[in-house]
C-alpha cells in the first residue's frame, strides 16, 4: 500500500480545517501553513508511482467472490471503488502547484500583517480539490471536486474585498451551479450507456465494442462534459467571466486561482481525451473553441486599461494554447499541450504576484494613473519583465520551448494555419505585454501618484526570484519534463 | 398509461428545462437561484431513473436473499450512491448563492439582476 | 396511478413558484416540489436518497429561501 498517495489531499483538507479553528493567532496559523505548504509539494517528490483503491475494492481481489451470474461478463471486470492513480505526470503537476502555492501563502503573510483563517482554508481546500481532480481516475469522483473547487473559487474572491468582488463571485457562482449539473448530466449520460463512472472501464467497454461506441447517448454525453470543461476551463463563452474572476482576487489568490483553472482544464481534458477521442468533430469543436479563445482573449487584453484584467485576459488567452494542443491530437502535440499548461502554472504566477506588487505600492490598477516605477524596484521590474518574456515565448524561457513545441506539432500535423495564428498570437502578446510594462515602469511619474507602501517585501520577491528561476530552469532543461510527457500523451493515442 | 420510469425522465427534463429557462430569464435573484435548485433537482431525477429496475427490489441486501438473485433483481445501487453526494453539494451551493444574495441586497437595494450589474459599470 | 400525480405536482409546483409574486410562497412551493421528488425516488428503488431528499430538498432549502427572502424584505422588486 503506498499510503502518500491519499495522504495528498488528506493533508490539505486537515491542514484547511485546523487552520480555520486557529483563526485568530496569527502565528500558529502561520507557522502551520508554512509548514503544509511545504509538505505539499515534498510528499509529491517522494512519493512513488502507485495506484491506489479506496475501500479496498481492488478489482482482481474481488474478482473470485461475484455472484454466479455476473461471471465471466463486461460488469466483472469493473472497479467498484474509487481509484487514484498517481504517476510522474500528475507528480509534475501537483509540485508546481504546490510550490506555487506555497510563494502565494508566503506573500500573503508578508503583505497582510493580520491572516484570515477562512483564507487560507480556501486555498488549502482548494489545493485539496485540484490534487483530487488531478488523481482521480473516476468522473463522478472529478464532478464532486469539479464542484468544490469552483465553491473556493468563488470563496477566494469573497475573501478578497475588492471592489465589486461579490457580483463577481456571484456571477461566477451561478454560471457555475448551471454548468456543474449540466456535467454532471453528462456523466449520468455515460453511466447510463455504460454502468461505470470509472474512466478505464468506460474506455474498456468503448474500445472492446460492448457498446456501440457511436450511440446518441454517449455523443450527447460528450457535449454535456464538453460544456463542463469550457466552464471549468474559462474558454469562450467563459472567458470574460473568468478574467473577470482573475482580475477581483488578490494577487497571491489570482496566482492560485489559475493554478486551479489550468489543474481543472487538464484533469478533464485529459479524462475527455481517453474517453471521447473517436467522435468525429472532436478535434474540430476543441480546436474551434481554442482559436476563439486565443483570439477573443487577446483582442480584448490589448484593449484593457486596467493593467490587472489585461493580465487576466492573457492567462485566459494562453489557456487557448493548451486546449489547442489537445485539439490537434497527436502524441507531440498534447505533450506540447502538457508542457503548455506546466509553463502555464508558472509563469502567470510570476506575472500575477509581480505586477500585483505594483497595485501593493500603489492602490491603483489604471495604467493611465500610473508610470516611473523602475524607479522604486528595479529588480522587480525586471524580472517581471523577464516573466513577460517567458509568457511570449521568447528564448530561453521555459514558454519559448512549450511553444515551439505546439507549432511543430501543428506544422507536422498539417494545420499550418493554425501554427501561424499561434506565432501571430505570441507576438501579440509580446507586443501587449512591453506597451502595459512601458506605461506602468517606464514612462514619467505622473505627479499625483500616491504610494500606499513605499518598499516591496522581501519574500514577495523572493517568490518571483523563485518562479523565474523554474522558469529559465524549464526553458534550458526543457527534458525533465517533457521526458515524462511524451511517452504519457503516446499512452493517451 | 405511460411507464413509470419515462414519466419521471419527462419530469426530470421538465425540471432541467424550467431551471435553465428560470436560470437564464428572470430577471430576479431568488427566482434565479430557485431554478438553478430545480436543475439540480432533475439531474438527480435522472440519475435516479438510469437505476430503476421495473419489478425489481430495492438495493439492499436482506438476510434470507442470495447474491445471484440479488444481482439479477435488484435495482442498480451507483446512482443512488451518485445522488446522495449531488444533493448535498447541490444544497451547499445554494447556500452560498442565497449568502452573497443577501450580501448584494444589502449593498444595491435590489433583488434585481440588471440593475446590480448595470451599477457596476 | 398516484405517482403520475405526484409527478404532475412535482412539475407544476415548479413552474407555479417561478411565476408567484411573492417569494414567500415560492420559496413554499419550492418544498412541495422537492417533496414530490422525495415521493418519487422512493417509487423509483432509492428509498435512502429519498430520505435525503425530504430533509434537504424538502425542509433544509425553502428554510433557506425563506430566512434569504425575509432578509430581503420578500418582494419582488
Amino acid at each position: 500500500m503506498n499510503y502518500l498517495i491519499p495522504l495528498m489531499v488528506v493533508i490539505p483538507i486537515l491542514a484547511a480545517l485546523i487552520v480555520n479553528i486557529f483563526g485568530g493567532k496569527d502565528k500558529t496559523v502561520k507557522a502551520i501553513s508554512i509548514v503544509v505548504a511545504i509538505a505539499i509539494p515534498v510528499i509529491a517528490i517522494i512519493a512513488a508511482v502507485g495506484i491506489q483503491y479506496f475501500g479496498g475494492h481492488d478489482p482482481a481481489l474481488l474478482a473470485s467472490s461475484l455472484p454466479s451470474n455476473l461471471m465471466g461478463t463486461l460488469v466483472a471486470s469493473y472497479n467498484t471503488g474509487i481509484v487514484y492513480v498517481f504517476e510522474n505526470i500528475e507528480r509534475i503537476f501537483i509540485f508546481l502547484m504546490g510550490i506555487v502555492a506555497f510563494l502565494a501563502v508566503l506573500t500573503y503573510f508578508a503583505e497582510k500583517k493580520e491572516v484570515s483563517g477562512p483564507y487560507l482554508y480556501l486555498i488549502f481546500m482548494g489545493i485539496a480539490s485540484v490534487t483530487a481532480l488531478m488523481l482521480s481516475n473516476d468522473i463522478f469522483n472529478m464532478y464532486v471536486f469539479f464542484e468544490i473547487t469552483a465553491l473556493t473559487q468563488v470563496g477566494i474572491i469573497i475573501a478578497s474585498s475588492t471592489e465589486d468582488n461579490y457580483e463577481i463571485a456571484l456571477k461566477y457562482l451561478i454560471l457555475g451551479a448551471i454548468g456543474g449539473p449540466i456535467l454532471l448530466l453528462g456523466i449520468g449520460f455515460i453511466l447510463g450507456t455504460i454502468g461505470s463512472v470509472n474512466i478505464n472501464d468506460i474506455v474498456f467497454a468503448i474500445s472492446n465494442n460492448y457498446v456501440n461506441p457511436y450511440a446518441p447517448s454517449l455523443v450527447i454525453g460528450f457535449a454535456l462534459i464538453l460544456f463542463g470543461w469550457l466552464y471549468s476551463a474559462g474558454l469562450p463563452p467563459f472567458h470574460t467571466i473568468k478574467s473577470a474572476v482573475y482580475s477581483k482576487a488578490r494577487p497571491n489568490g489570482s496566482a492560485i486561482l489559475q493554478g486551479f483553472s489550468v489543474l481543472c482544464m487538464l484533469a478533464f481534458g485529459i479524462a475527455m481525451y481517453k474517453i471521447f477521442a473517436y467522435v468525429p468533430y472532436f478535434n474540430t469543436a476543441i480546436i474551434v473553441f481554442a482559436i476563439l479563445a486565443m483570439a477573443l482573449s487577446i483582442a480584448m487584453s490589448a484593449m484593457e486599461v486596467d493593467f490587472r484584467r489585461m493580465i487576466a485576459f492573457l492567462a485566459v488567452g494562453e489557456l487557448g494554447f493548451i486546449a489547442l494542443g489537445f485539439g490537434i491530437g497527436t502524441q507531440y502535440s498534447i505533450a506540447a499541450a502538457l508542457f503548455q499548461a506546466a509553463n502555464e502554472i508558472v509563469i502567470t504566477a510570476l506575472l500575477f504576484i509581480g505586477f500585483g506588487t505594483v497595485y501593493y505600492l500603489t492602490k491603483t490598477s489604471d495604467t493611465r494613473k500610473l508610470g516611473g516605477l523602475i524607479a522604486v524596484d528595479s529588480k522587480m521590474a525586471i524580472m517581471v519583465l523577464l516573466g513577460g518574456f517567458a509568457l511570449a515565448g521568447v528564448p530561453p524561457f521555459n514558454g519559448f520551448q512549450s511553444k515551439l513545441m505546439l507549432v511543430q506539432a501543428a506544422l507536422d500535423a498539417g494545420y499550418t494555419e493554425l501554427a501561424i495564428l499561434a506565432i501571430i498570437v505570441s507576438v501579440v502578446i509580446f507586443f501587449t505585454f512591453v506597451k502595459a510594462f512601458h506605461t506602468v515602469y517606464l514612462q514619467p511619474k505622473p505627479k499625483d501618484l500616491k504610494f500606499a507602501h513605499e518598499k516591496i517585501p522581501k519574500a514577495t520577491v523572493f517568490s518571483v526570484a523563485v518562479l523565474l528561476i523554474i522558469c529559465l530552469a524549464l526553458g534550458i532543461f526543457p527534458n525533465i519534463v517533457t521526458d515524462v510527457f511524451i511517452p504519457f500523451a503516446g499512452g493517451l493515442i | 398509461m405511460m411507464d413509470i420510469q419515462l414519466a419521471s425522465l419527462f419530469a426530470s427534463g421538465a425540471f432541467i428545462i424550467i431551471g435553465l429557462f428560470a436560470a437564464i430569464f428572470i430577471d430576479n435573484l431568488i427566482k434565479k437561484i430557485i431554478g438553478i435548485a430545480f436543475i439540480e433537482e432533475g439531474v438527480n431525477l435522472f440519475l435516479i431513473c438510469l437505476g430503476f429496475k421495473a419489478g425489481g427490489v430495492v438495493p439492499i441486501f436482506l438476510p434470507g436473499m442470495t447474491a445471484d438473485w440479488f444481482a439479477a433483481n435488484a435495482a442498480y445501487p451507483l446512482p443512488q450512491a451518485l445522488v446522495l453526494t449531488s444533493i448535498v453539494i447541490g444544497a451547499s451551493t445554494l447556500a452560498v448563492m442565497l449568502a452573497l444574495a443577501m450580501v448584494l441586497y444589502r449593498k444595491h437595494g435590489t433583488l434585481s439582476v440588471s440593475e446590480m450589474m448595470g451599477d457596476e459599470k | 396511478m398516484i405517482e403520475y400525480i405526484v409527478i404532475f405536482v412535482a412539475v407544476v409546483s415548479a413552474i407555479i413558484a417561478l411565476l408567484q409574486n411573492d417569494l414567500l410562497k415560492a420559496a413554499i412551493l419550492t418544498g412541495i416540489s422537492g417533496f414530490c421528488v422525495a415521493f418519487l425516488f422512493q417509487i423509483l428503488l432509492a428509498p435512502d436518497v429519498a430520505l435525503t431528499q425530504a430533509i434537504v430538498e424538502g425542509a433544509i432549502v425553502p428554510v433557506f429561501i425563506a430566512l434569504a427572502v425575509l432578509k430581503t424584505k420578500g418582494e419582488e422588486a
